[in-house]
């Protein structure tokens, strides 16, 4: 960054934009709210230390969360940034247009659930501001990841989710499972922060910017391609890090298994669309197919990558004793799908908007259903019934109501056809079939009729299987109750309510290759 | 001037010492070392090359990249202790209670 | 020229000064062998054992704080720079100003944080305050 764009920079965070109409910075609204939120949380800790009014520190962070979901859902109604608008900030450091906004709509729908549900999960532990504030931190740089337009934000703001990621992950630090979690999430994490950010100095190497515009027009020149090249392949591996994509997928079984179940919700659902919602923009905008010099072909890279992401992850998945492990690595294998909207692209190709705008919408409905079935383990894990399939049997004789919230959640996530999950994945194949990659929609179907086999088991076993022994459920959490329904609701009323749902994002991204 | 290739090499060979130490050292501590030489090496070639375009983009993300390594390692160690008094050891294959 | 030589010569000066100085010192200088000068404190103080214990955990806590908040100046080091500069060219000192306090203001959130959490308060154990009480009677 030059000075003079710095100055540019500053005046235009002083001086409001033409008559009547909001300065720019107020786009970053639900960014900011997610982050004073988390301060806010900081000093009520402050003000009083000792504090486990869990209803004060939950309500506050669901509060912030909501309030952030609004302004995100009413800068999306309203149009900012939209229609090729989008409202650059900080010297094209940040970008707020339709697809950081459709982001941070899942991130924020994601961390109303996990507050919510936290509420219960909590009630008997010490630091439960910390563990609100860590998670409203980490949603603030996760929607500051959909924003970001320079390689020099999506380190800092990758950063920012990533490492309250790791402490809410080892949260439970007596027991030894969480802090195992931690470790390994951390001792990844960390390693693939440094090839990341050794890709990013290989990609400034050769092109000598940071902003993904200037990149890309540097790239075209067809200098250092070979420096570039490694540069780019480093920085995918960051990506696959957040994504839990498959090189560097190794921590997301353990870690979500560790974790408690409300954090294992939250990193498989909005940390995973925040590392794609990051991979889009840089891939799309920064290494564009249409300029980029012929030995940089990413495109591969991602082919190879969704492959065996989904594959591994649901033959994982189908081999697992432990309800929440399957999920893990169903999460994975979910990441393969995502990745299919990064490689059934093509330069030129007539369809890239909308494969792009499907895998978009797949991470939407995704958020929902992810997320309400970890919280129905962290339900279960309240009641102390066990952790395999065997204990879940006959569980629907005791809580028929949560019970028909997850077959709804498992179905949903294997895309049969009356639910969201469906429709998401069937707009996702079809428009890489348009796009010309009919084998990778063949692989992906085939993988979806897999993963139908491990997640009926869960509800063979809830509905079908005699008890194997007494269920003593005791209390009813209300908050976790109250979070599982909200994430059913929201699985089905994206039903009817998917067409807007795929328009928008299919919308969005095509602004990006225009 | 010294050409660039050169600068390129040395946080090549940085970046490797680092991910040579990551694979071979068990000790949580070495590891997080480790980690820092990799950021390290990445700071070479921004500052390298921010004299090499005459811009100081990159210098001022090595800035970023100190703080980040910084906060990193509060964090890593935090973790560390709590897998010291848990586990007994910082040997990080001790940890291995879930199977992979 | 090769710019190489220059920094050879550097490395050769620096090397050279320190071993002359040192060889010099050696010429110069009555050598009264004594035991008082090679023990590790001349004050007196006996070292005992080894100094590869286990330290107290509250030397983490402000080591911990001590980094983060170090290493946070190095973020205000690129405002400094421009600071000047950017008002000579009219920007106003409200926007050139709000930024850095927003930034220590969230750094000062997390320190009354810290403070009121104890991260810097030194606890002592209650053998420690034991064996105070003990060697005092």
């Amino acid at each position: 960054m030059t000075a003079p764009a710095a100055f540019a920079g500053l005046t235009a965070l002083a001086s409001p934009m033409q008559m009547g109409q909001l300065p720019d910075w107020t786009a970053l609204a639900p960014v900011l709210i997610l982050a004073v939120t988390g301060l806010v949380l900081l000093l009520i800790d402050s003000i009083d230390a000792d504090t486990t009014n869990s209803a004060l520190l939950a309500g506050v962070s669901t509060l912030g969360a909501a309030a952030a979901l609004a302004a995100t859902a009413w800068s999306l109604a309203t149009g900012v940034g939209q229609d090729g608008g989008a409202i650059t900030l900080f010297a094209d450091a940040l970008v707020v247009d339709g697809m950081s906004l459709f982001f941070t709509a899942i991130f924020t729908s994601v961390v109303v659930m996990v507050t919510i549900a936290s509420y219960d999960y909590l009630r008997d532990h010490k630091h439960q501001g910390e563990f609100y504030s860590l998670v409203l931190f980490a949603a603030s740089g996760m929607a500051l990841m959909a924003s970001a337009n320079s390689l020099a934000t999506v380190l800092v703001s990758l950063e920012l989710a990533s490492l309250p990621s790791y402490v809410l992950v080892a949260y439970l630090k007596e027991n030894r499972g969480s802090v195992e979690a931690g470790l390994k999430y951390f001792l990844i994490g960390a390693l693939s922060a440094a090839v990341f950010t050794f890709g990013i100095s290989l990609v400034y190497a050769a092109t000598g910017s940071l902003i993904f515009a200037d990149i890309a027009e540097a790239l075209s020149g067809g200098e250092f391609v070979g420096i570039a090249g490694l540069g780019v392949l480093m920085v995918a591996g960051g990506f696959a890090f957040k994504t839990a994509s498959v090189p560097f997928h190794f921590w997301a079984p353990e870690a979500y298994e560790g974790a408690p179940a409300p954090v294992s919700a939250f990193l498989s659902s909005a940390s995973k669309a925040a590392g794609f919602a990051v991979a889009f923009r840089v891939f799309v905008e920064a290494f564009p197919l249409a300029t980029i010099p012929e030995g940089i072909n990413w495109v591969l890279a991602f082919q190879i990558l969704a492959v065996v992401t989904m594959t591994l992850g649901n033959f994982a998945a189908a081999t697992q004793e432990n309800v929440k492990r399957m999920l893990a690595y169903s999460s994975i294998g979910h990441a393969g799908y995502a990745l299919i909207g990064l490689a059934a692209l093509s330069a030129g190709g007539s369809a890239n908007g909308n494969v792009l705008g499907a895998s978009m919408a797949h991470l939407f409905v995704y958020g929902f259903m992810n997320t309400g079935a970890f919280l129905f383990i962290a339900m279960v894990e309240r009641w102390g019934v066990g952790r395999t399939f065997e204990d879940y049997n006959g569980l629907a004789t005791q809580a028929p109501v949560a019970c028909v919230a997850m077959s709804v959640f498992m179905f949903s996530l294997a895309g049969l056809p009356p639910f969201g999950g469906f429709f998401s994945k069937y707009f996702l194949f079809f428009e890489a079939i348009e796009n010309g990659f009919w084998w990778l929609a063949a692989i992906g179907a085939l993988n979806s009729v897999l993963s139908l086999f491990y997640y009926s088991r869960v509800v063979r076993a809830m509905w079908f299987e005699d008890p194997s022994g007494s269920f003593e459920l005791g209390s009813q959490p209300v908050g976790l109750y109250a979070a599982v329904m909200i994430a059913a609701v929201g699985t089905v009323l994206l039903l009817p309510g998917f067409p807007p749902v795929i328009e928008t994002a299919q919308t969005v991204a095509g602004t990006l290759f225009a | 001037m010294v050409p660039p290739q050169y600068y390129l090499l040395l946080a090549a060979a940085i970046f490797c010492i680092g991910l040579f130490g990551i694979l071979t050292r068990r000790n949580a501590l070495l590891f997080l070392m480790s980690v820092e030489l990799m950021l390290n090496a990445a700071n070479i070639n921004l500052v390298a090359f921010s004299v090499y375009w005459g811009n100081v983009t990159g210098q001022t993300l090595s800035l970023f990249t100190m703080a980040l390594a910084a906060a990193e390692v509060a964090i890593g160690i935090g973790i560390i202790l709590t897998l010291y008094r848990n586990f007994g050891d910082v040997d990080v294959t001790d940890a291995a209670s879930m199977r992979w | 020229m090769n710019p190489w030589i220059a920094i050879g010569a550097l490395a050769v000066v620096g090397i050279g000064i320190p071993i002359g100085m040192m060889a010099v010192s050696s010429l110069l200088r009555p050598s009264v062998p004594e035991q008082g000068k090679s023990a590790t404190y001349e004050s007196g103080e006996i070292p005992t054992g080894t100094a590869r214990i286990q330290f107290n955990i509250q030397y983490y806590m402000v080591a911990l704080l001590f980094v983060v908040f170090d290493i946070e100046t190095v973020l205000i080091f690129p405002w400094t720079v421009i600071y000047r500069s950017a008002l000579e060219q009219g920007v106003s000192l409200g926007a050139v100003l709000t930024p850095m306090l927003v930034f220590v203001g969230i750094l000062v959130v997390g320190l009354l944080w810290a403070w009121r959490n104890g991260a810097v308060e030194w606890v002592k154990s209650p053998r420690a305050t034991r064996r105070k009480t003990e060697r005092q009677s």
